[in-house]
């Protein structure tokens, strides 16, 4: 089936991407101030952005419509494991986004498939992905692409009383 | 230390013998509830190698907690902790977060207040060094140590999946 085409990000993508960016985090935001994001977050994100454009350990791409619109994207990144009980070559999937009126048509399954494609290719074995608890759709959508609960990041605001 | 009760302090550099079995059968107990966190064969090895280091590190806190000794003996190590204060660059509000790396207590001394005594020492002392929050990843299939974290005010946060690629 064709799609909207799915490409690597360019350095003219960052504007683009900064927005849908945003958006995703106060979407995250606003069904868990935990995950609020810092006031300074847009200009840190962007020089992120930028470097990780250029990044051969980042992978950054995009979905965009009709030749001009980005209607989503996924950040991947190559870490190394820790040798200890972590795979050698590890991935990991920082984030995944696409704009509400363009979800359920499978565009987040073709990004987060070229991410896949391309760490593979870097030999990974193992791609590991953060997915906030009060997101159950996020979670779902991972589930269908074979990712399986590891572990549960807990946090604690204040010491027991 | 009061009667058959374990007190939790800072490591010194004479419990490292005593912290590298502690640390080995902690990461046994790990792989075996769950296989996608094996343990690696020279794990005591780099184990005795990295304590020390441990040791020295600044953002690290690093405790032991001891079992009850006759006067003279040395306290036997019955469980230890471990949290780094990491501070991250300005995405989220809260940019010094304290982590839980590694609680373990031994068997036999489980189900008396240990480990909850570590993991209190361990919060107090990454929010003394500036912790605006305290964070653990458990793995899910060790629901003990799950429920435990929820009964000490630990509340989920995100989910850490994992997909292998050569199992495609
Ligand atoms: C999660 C997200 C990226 C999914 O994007 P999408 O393009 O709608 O996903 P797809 O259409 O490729 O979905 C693929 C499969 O995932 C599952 N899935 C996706 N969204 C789902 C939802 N809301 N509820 C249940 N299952 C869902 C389905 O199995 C779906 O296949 P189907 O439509 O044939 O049933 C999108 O909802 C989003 O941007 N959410 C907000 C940001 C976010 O939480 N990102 C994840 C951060 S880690």
């Amino acid at each position: 089936m064709e799609g909207v085409p799915i490409r690597n990000a360019r350095r003219g993508d960052i504007p683009s991407l900064l927005l849908l960016w945003t958006a995703m985090m106060r979407e995250t935001a606003a069904r868990d101030p935990r995950l609020a994001l810092h006031p300074r977050a847009a200009e840190v994100m962007a020089a992120h952005l930028a470097a990780w454009i250029q990044d051969p350990q980042r992978l950054v791409v995009v979905a965009e419509e009709g030749g001009r619109l980005v209607v989503g994207f996924a950040i991947g990144a190559l870490v190394p494991g820790d040798g200890w009980r972590e795979p050698r070559r590890m991935g990991q999937i920082t984030d995944a986004y696409v704009v509400a009126p363009r979800r359920r048509q499978g565009i987040a399954r073709r990004l987060v498939g070229r991410l896949l494609d391309l760490l593979y290719e870097k030999g990974v074995d193992s791609v590991r992905v953060a997915v906030a608890a009060q997101s159950p759709e996020a979670h779902a959508f991972w589930a269908s692409m074979g990712w399986t609960d590891l572990e549960c990041v807990l946090d604690q605001a204040a010491p027991p009383a | 230390m009061t009667g058959n009760q374990a007190s939790v302090r800072a490591a010194r550099r004479q419990d490292l013998p005593g912290l590298v079995h502690l640390r080995v059968h902690y990461l046994g107990e790990t792989a075996h509830l769950e296989p996608r966190l094996p343990i690696a064969a020279d794990a005591r090895a780099r184990t005795e190698q990295i304590l020390p280091v441990w040791l020295g590190q600044e953002e690290r806190v690093l405790l032991v907690a001891e079992g009850p000794a006759p006067e003279g003996v040395p306290a036997p190590l019955v469980g230890y902790a471990t949290g780094v204060l990491d501070v991250r660059p300005p995405l989220l509000l809260h940019q010094r977060v304290g982590e839980v790396l590694e609680c373990y207590v031994e068997p036999p001394w489980r189900g008396r207040g240990v480990g909850a005594r570590l993991l209190d020492v361990l919060g107090e002392a990454l929010r003394g060094r500036g912790a605006e929050v305290v964070r653990a990843a458990v793995p899910v299939r060790n629901e003990v140590a799950l429920e435990r974290f929820r009964r000490r005010g630990f509340r989920p946060l995100q989910w850490i999946m994992d997909r292998r690629l050569d199992a495609v």
